[in-house]
This record gives structure tokens, sequence and C-alpha cells, in this order.
């Protein structure tokens, strides 16, 4: 407030209003003070920027570096997840607000979609970003059968069909569908959204509609690649983000080659956010990667390498990693993790098997699988009963969840398991494991592919706890794809997973991970492959209740307004509650998240969430900024956001 | 002798040609391809990836054709000198390897010296002292390295190597220095890290080194030469480095044959746990995501290399020792 004011009174003294007075970076002034590496700061900034500003901001400075640990060069994307400037953003409070668009008119009941850029809105390397973009996408990659040789990603189509583009501007872009698209906004707010544009001045040249082929596959054999499809696919990295040549909108980008073991990412010299006292964002000059095998990361990071640091960071490391807080001038938070569940098991209702196929689909079944986990045991023996003991379903914070989501047919009664198995006929033989009905003892095999403390632990006390009504657990572990492809084959009978990581989903999301969409979704992998196959193949879901399921899903597509969309993602829940397609074992263990005491803004409370989230993204990195000196107290933590202290 | 080499050096050509062959197999043996593992991969981090992606990506890396076909497009590739196509980095499998070669050059160079050095004397010295209290601790000290956890020992030298001198943990320079040239604040950098992997490595490889020249060592002290020297005046210590100790050479020249791939790919779990920028951990990695060519010719390399190795430590023993040349003519003759 003081700052503020003392700056508003400078700015009166010198007769420019505080809000365009920008405040020039030392860090792109070269030589004796006087040239500048980019142009003038007044240049660089949009005619139109965003200006931050949340509860609990405090305004920052410019300067440091961020050092950060990572597992593998892949994870450049991280920086991308992280920085998260997106067209459309989720704020603090879950609303999706307009960020590198300056607007976004939705009109026509969600078929007509009106963007509108922020004039004078640069790519990083200074040439303007405007409609002709959105067209490079839309005509040049997504229309062109050799670049997208299938079709419009999901979230452009509405009942396969594709919208109209048209430009009404060099600023003005319109998509109209000829029915409802409520998939569009939250896709374009994702952590990895639906990019609707490129940077076409930089891809151009790749391309063959403005390069001759010859010339073109020349360039392609210089840069290792096979043709010019291969060449523009290597080129066109905004998501893996490490091409250093590309252009990006994004608050830093990476400036060190490919394929390298310390990836450094340069403040981006056009980024179209400020803050209110004129200091364009992000306040961080420099992001550091360094690369290390990920289990050396949290002993690393304990060592002081990291200025801020959750990935690969787990609850188990949280004792250690706090002992080393005074030494290294760090702290560690714990903020709520914002996955439906730590692990959840997968019923593979598309199993081969046909004596496991017909029990599994037996909603008895699952319910005493569900009954007979002891959530109050796995939370208070591996994590200090900091987790909430629920099932794999969405999290207190989200706007749509109800108690009995999360409890019905996951209170712990082994008597009510015992009676469900008795009732469906699986008798105990002599030595008290019950028997199927060909005779065999009940052997349910648990296949995953995580390795480690925390998942042998689970199973441990799985095993105890699943001996009580009488199934005998054993576990398998593999490699992700051959667990994948096992599931999909239906060789595997019951696995073990993350739960679905968007715990703290809105009506305004697609409920996608409530039907059978996706392949990848392990506990109907074969109905999943249908739908997203377009029904070439995979097979039709045939039990009566999923089916329900995917009617749902077809409503929400559909829907216009709020609370219909509500509606139809509380009666999916509820469905999911009462069938128990998957089992919950533990939810929202807490993730570790160690930050710098120098560094500013990063809330103390916060929520780890992937989508809506992107990590960090959500909290805002290009306001997090480096003070002189540590912390004392909690001054200096955004307090305000993200919920309490746990 | 140049029949000899012509004979070896076909049955060379041969072992390559089935090496690669197996190689090739058994890379291919678990489920799946690269491409799965990729998109598995991919989905873990919430990306959707299409099925017309997934038919566009299998014919970019050529995984369309059948598994025939791809090996023999490989087998010609190597024998022109094109070592096929990473499908994980997007490169040249020459180009990846490439860089990591050099620092695998010399941390096992400087491990393999280190060995030489600890594993001498210790073995002179037990040999020699037999029985003594020195024989005991140092035996002791070399079954200690051993025996104890490659990987596990590498975490505790870590962690000493931070709380004691603070260097950062893993890796071969500080982090900054990655990927810069080469100043001497970098060697330096350098210095401080290479210690612990080498010791890491090196005890590992000391105790069998001992054990072996030891045991040599004591065959021939007790021979009638040594006697004889000894009573004609030779001094003690001499004599044994003279004419003993060089006796006990023999199983060092033969080990040249597993030295060189050691070299190369030596030490790849102490590699990944101290995340070395080695190519142990690139072998790893591109045998976890069945990246086929880069692993493929990473093992072929260590087969070309080990083969050759052999043959030439079957050379230099034939030359140093001429009961082995002689023994090899007669028994070719007997064979007739």
């Amino acid at each position: 407030m003081i700052r503020s004011t003392v700056l508003l009174i400078v700015g009166l003294f010198l007769w420019i209003p505080p809000a365009f007075a920008w405040i020039e970076n030392p860090y792109w002034v070269t030589g004796k003070g006087k040239l500048l590496a980019v142009p003038r700061i007044e240049q660089r900034v949009p005619a139109e920027p965003r200006i931050m500003e949340y509860p609990g901001m405090l305004p920052g400075q410019y300067g440091g570096s961020l050092r950060l640990l990572m597992a593998s060069n892949r994870d450049a994307r991280q920086i991308y997840y992280n920085g998260y400037a997106r067209l459309m953003v989720y704020d603090q409070q879950l609303n999706i607000v307009p960020d590198i668009l300056k607007s976004m008119e939705v009109q026509n009941g969600m078929q007509q979609f009106t963007l509108t850029l922020r004039k004078g809105h640069r790519w990083s390397d200074g040439h303007p970003f405007t409609a002709e973009d959105f067209r490079y996408w839309w005509e040049d990659m997504a229309h062109n059968p050799i670049i997208y040789p299938g079709s419009l990603p999901p979230e452009m189509k509405v009942n396969g069909q594709a919208p109209t583009f048209e430009i009404l501007s060099p600023y003005k872009i319109r998509y109209t569908w000829p029915a409802p698209n409520p998939s569009f906004l939250p896709a374009l707010a994702s952590g990895l959204p639906l990019r609707i544009y490129r940077p076409a001045h930089y891809l151009k040249q790749f391309h063959a509609k403005y390069v001759a082929e010859e010339e073109l596959q020349s360039l392609a054999e210089k840069h290792r690649q096979r043709d010019w499809r291969s060449l523009h696919f290597s080129r066109d990295r905004g998501k893996r983000y490490d091409n250093r040549d590309e252009p990006v909108l994004q608050p830093w980008k990476v400036i060190t080659p490919q394929n390298t073991n310390r990836m450094v990412f340069e403040r981006n010299p056009y980024f179209h956010r400020v803050d209110k006292n004129g200091f364009q964002l992000p306040y961080i000059d420099r992001i550091v990667v360094a690369v290390a095998d990920r289990k050396l990361i949290p002993a690393k990071a304990a060592a002081g390498e990291a200025d801020l640091q959750a990935r690969y960071l787990g609850l188990n490391n949280y004792t250690f990693l706090k002992q080393k807080e005074d030494l290294h001038h760090f702290d560690v938070h714990l903020w709520k993790s914002g996955t439906c569940a730590q692990f959840a098991l997968y019923p593979n209702l598309n199993t081969r098997n046909d004596t496991w196929r017909k029990i599994l689909r037996d909603v008895r079944f699952r319910r005493a699988l569900s009954l007979a986990v002891n959530r109050r045991e796995i939370n208070q023996v591996i994590y200090y009963g900091l987790g909430l003991e629920t099932n794999n379903t969405v999290l207190p914070e989200s706007p749509l969840y109800k108690p009995e989501y999360g409890t019905k047919w996951a209170q712990y009664d082994p008597n009510e398991a015992n009676l469900l198995l008795d009732q469906m006929g699986l008798k105990r033989g002599d030595d008290d494991w019950r028997v199927l009905p060909n005779g065999e003892t009940l052997d349910l095999i648990v296949e995953h592919s995580s390795s480690g403390l925390e998942t042998d632990d689970i199973l441990f006390l799985l095993r105890d706890q699943l001996a009580q009504i009488g199934i005998r657990l054993h576990d398998k572990t593999m490699q992700e794809d051959a667990l994948r492809q096992r599931v999909t084959a239906g060789s595997t009978v019951i696995s073990l997973s993350n739960g679905c990581n968007v715990g703290r989903a809105t009506a305004a999301m697609p409920p996608n991970m409530l039907a059978p969409t996706e392949q990848v979704q392990l506990q109907w992998p074969q109905w999943g492959l249908y739908y997203e196959s377009g029904k070439r193949s995979g097979e039709a879901p045939d039990m009566p209740d999923v089916e329900r399921l995917m009617q749902s899903y077809n409503a929400w597509q559909s829907a216009t307004n709020s609370s219909e969309k509500t509606i139809i993602w509380q009666s999916m829940l509820s469905t999911h509650a009462d069938q128990v397609y998957t089992i919950g074992l533990i939810s929202r263990v807490p993730q570790p998240i160690l930050v710098n005491r120098r560094l500013r803004n990063v809330p103390y409370a916060g929520i780890y969430a992937w989508d809506p989230g992107a990590y960090f993204g959500i909290y805002n990195p290009d306001t997090f900024w480096f003070a002189q000196e540590d912390r004392g107290d909690l001054h200096g933590y955004n307090l305000s956001s993200g919920g309490d202290e746990l | 002798m140049t029949r000899y080499i012509i004979k070896r050096t076909g049955s060379m050509l041969l072992t390559l040609l089935v090496v690669s062959a197996l190689v090739f197999i058994v890379i291919q043996l678990p489920p799946g391809d690269y491409l799965s593992t990729y998109i598995a991969e991919l989905e873990s981090q919430g990306e959707k990836v299409s099925l017309a992606q997934v038919a566009y990506l299998k014919e970019q890396f050529g995984l369309d054709r059948s598994g025939i076909e791809q090996y023999f497009l490989w087998l010609w590739g190597m024998l022109r000198g094109d070592f096929g196509y990473s499908f994980e980095y997007r490169l040249p499998v020459a180009d990846v390897v490439g860089d990591a070669m050099m620092m695998t050059l010399v941390l096992n160079l400087v491990t393999i010296a280190f060995i030489y050095l600890v594993a001498f004397p210790i073995g002179y010295i037990s040999a020699v002292k037999q029985y003594s209290v020195w024989d005991y601790i140092l035996s002791f000290i070399g079954f200690l390295g051993l025996a104890t956890p490659n990987f596990l020992f590498a975490l505790i030298l870590l962690y000493l190597g931070n709380v004691w001198f603070g260097t950062s943990i893993g890796g071969l320079t500080d982090p900054q220095y990655a990927d810069q040239p080469w100043t001497f604040a970098k060697i330096m950098s350098f210095l401080g890290h290479i210690w612990a992997p080498v010791i890491v490595i090196g005890t590992a490889g000391t105790a069998s080194m001992i054990r072996r020249l030891r045991a040599n060592l004591l065959d021939e002290l007790d021979k009638p030469y040594v006697t004889t020297a000894r009573a004609k005046g030779l001094p003690m210590h001499r004599l044994r480095i003279k004419y003993p100790l060089r006796m006990a050479l023999n199983p060092f020249v033969a080990d040249i044959g597993n030295l060189l791939p050691q070299i190369v790919s030596g030490s790849v779990i102490v590699s990944a746990v101290m995340s070395l920028p080695t190519t142990g951990p690139i072998l790893l990695r591109a045998l976890q995501t069945q990246d086929t060519y880069l692993a493929g010719s990473f093992l072929m390399f260590l087969a070309v290399l080990t083969v050759v190795g052999m043959f030439l430590s079957d050379m230099a023993l034939a030359v140093l020792d001429p009961r082995i040349r002689l023994g090899q003519s007669r028994k070719a003759e007997g064979g007739k």
C-alpha cells in the first residue's frame, strides 16, 4: 500500500499516470546501461496488457533465477504447463477468464465463440500475434491431410461436425458450431490446452505450401528428418517446449538446445501480463532446470539445490526435507493433492476371463471389495492420518462434491462384505479362502506399474484386509505400457493405479472420466476404445448402467446452462458411488512443496492439481519473485488463496 | 600364426552375426514397442493421443514393417556405418551416444587405473605376508568392497560428499557446468565429483583382482627358481618384483578382453543411481522404452568390443607366453 502510494506520488510528479510508467528490467540492459538487447518496454508490452492482481498478491521486483529439478529433458514441458499462459485460464476461484485473449464472447447458447486479441501483443521474437496465427493452424495444419492425417481434435467437433472459422479483423476471430460446444472453453484453459494457433511466421518456412518441396527436402535432411512433414513436426514444439527457435507466448522460453542436461528458460520480453506498479511480468528472469535421476531429486532438493519443487517429491520425503529447512533456507509446505484418489483398484469389466468377467460385473462383488478396504488403517499407517478416507471421486474442493459420493459403499464393514459375497454364492473352501464357481481358489491378482515403498505398503495392508473376506490377493508389477496393453487385451483382471486427476472438477468441465470415452480407462478399456475410435474398434457397452452414463455424457455435450450440467454431473457421480466401478483406497494425500524462503507469492496452502490447476500454473508463477531476505514468519505468503492449512 | 588369425577373424564375424540377431530378438521380446511406451508416458501425463496420430507415428518410425524386415534394414545400415535412428531422441544413434561416450571413457579409464593402483599393492602384500594381520585386514577391506551393494555405497558417498564437502548430489560436475566448455572451474568441479563413482565402481572390482594376484603370486613364490635366486643372494624385495610378480601377470593380460567393453558400458547401474552423464543411463533408458535401434546398436558395439578385446588378449598372451603359443599350434596340428 505504502509502495503504491509512493509510486503514485512519483508518477504524479512526472506527469505520467502510474499505470503507464513502465519500469525497465535491468536484465535487458547491456553494456554501459544504455543499450537494450530488445526494444524499450513501452514497445514490448501490448497496448492492452493483462494487469495481474489477485487477493494477497505482493507486488515484486525483477530478478533472480528459479532453480528446479527434473528427471529428464522431456520435462521441459513442465515449464509450459506451469507457465500457464493460455487463451483462457482458470483463476483461483476456478472461473474461466481471458488471458492471452483480451475477451471472449460466447453467443447463441455456446454455438458461437468470438475471440478478441490484445492490440500490440507480440510473440517472444517481437513478431505481432494476430488472426493470421489462428488461420495458419486452421487452414494449413488442421485441414492439411499431410500434417493432420486424422482429423480435428475431438474438442473442436460437436457430433462429428467442425465449426466454421471466420476472421473478422486482424484481432478478431470467430468459430461457429451447428450445435453447442461446451467443451471448447475448458479445453482452451487446460494445462495441456487445445492449441488453435501457431507462430505462423516461424512455421511457414517448414511448410510445403510456402516453400518449394525440393528446398524443404534438403532442409529436412539438414535437420536429420525424413521429409517436410516430420520436419514441421520436429519444429512445432509448442507443448514439448524444447525448441529455442520457436517463438512462444509463455512467461519463459527455452534458450538451451534440445537434449541437454541443464535447461535454461529466459523471460519472454513481450509477455502480455504486467503488475499494477508498471513491472512487466514475469518478475523472475530465468528458470534453470537441472536434470537428475528421479530417485536423487528428494536428496538434491534437501541439499538446497531447488527453489521451488513439488514434482518427484512425495509425502514419504516430508520429514527428511523438513529436517533441512533451516540449513538451506527453504520451507516445506503440504498442499492438498488434486487427484480424486492416490490409488484406486480398477476391476476390468472387459476381461477375457469368463469366470472373472461375470464376477466383476456383479455389483455385489465390487461393493464387497470396497467395503472390505479399511481406509482408516491405510491412512494412519502410511499417511500419518493426513489423507482423506473416501472413494475415487471428486474432492470436497469441487463445487460438485457431496459427501455420499465418497462414503457410499466405502465405510469399512467386512461383515457386510462377507454377506454380499456369500449371497453371490462364492463359498469358502476348506482352507477358509473363497472358491470360484469353477472350483479354483479365489486368487485376485492385482497388476500395477508403480514400484516403490508406497505401493508395497498399500498392497501389504490390502492383502490382510481382503483376507478377512476370504479373498487371496497377489500382486504383479510391470512396465506402464505392458500393463495398459494387458488391460486392453483383457488379460488383466484387476489393476491398481492412480485415481482420476480432476478431483476439483467443475460442472463446466466435460465429465469424460465418468463415462467410457477413452481406451486408457482401466475399468472398461474396450468400451472406451469403442467411443474413441468412432465405433470402428472396441466393443459397445453392454451394461445398462454404463449405457446410461454414456447417455448422460452425450446430454452434457448439448447442455447449455450450468444448472443442467451440474445435474448431469451429479447423476453420473452418484451412479459411480452406487455402482463402485473403481475402488479408491485413499484420497487427498498431501503433496510436499519446497519453497525457497526468499520466494514470495507462493501460497502457503494450495492445491496441487493438474486440471484445473496446471500444477503451480493457477497460482501465477509469473508473479513469484525473490525478495532480498528470508521471510521471517508467514508474512509474504499468499494466505488467502487455496484453502486452509492442513 | 596367420592361419590362426584368419580362422579367429572368421569366427568373430559369425559370432557377431549371431549376437546381432539375438540382441534384436531380445529387445523385441517384451510386449509392445517404443510407440506403446511413448503413448503410455504421454497419457500418464494427461495428454491425449488420437488413433490417427498413432498410425502416423508408427509409419514414421517404420514400426509398421515386419520384425524381420526391420532387422535386415538395421543390419544393412550398420554395415554401411549407419546405426539407425533413436525414436526417443529423434536423432541418429551416433549423435545420441557421441557426447556421453567421452565422459564414459574418462570415468572408466580412471576407475580401471584406480583398481590397478589399489589391487596391485594389496595383492602383493597379502601374498608376501600370507596369513599375517595385514593379509587379513587388507583382504577384509577388499571383500567389503565386493560385498557392499554398489548402489547403496553410491548413495552413502553422495550423502557424505554433500555433507562434508558441499558437492552437489549426483552428476560429474556441478549443474551449472553442464554443456559448458572445459574451463579450470569446470575441471575442478569434475575432480570434486569423479572420486565418488570411481571409488564405488572401483571397490567392486578390486577384490577379485586382489585374490587373483595373491593366488598366482603364492604359486610362484614357492617355486624352486625363487629359492635358487634367494640362495644366490638376490635381495628378497627385488627378486619378488622381478620374477614371480611378472609370472603372476598372465591373468591380467587375459583380462583385457573383458576390460574393453567394461570401459564403455561398465557401471550402468551406478551411473543411473548417481545420474552420471555417461552412456549407462542412456542404455538403461533405451532398453526400458524399447528404443530398438539405440539399444541394439549400443549392445552391438559392446559385442564388437568384447570380441575384439578377446582377440587382442589372446594375441598378447600368445606373444607374451610361449607356452600358450606352442600349445595352440600343437593342438591345431594334432587335430588334423
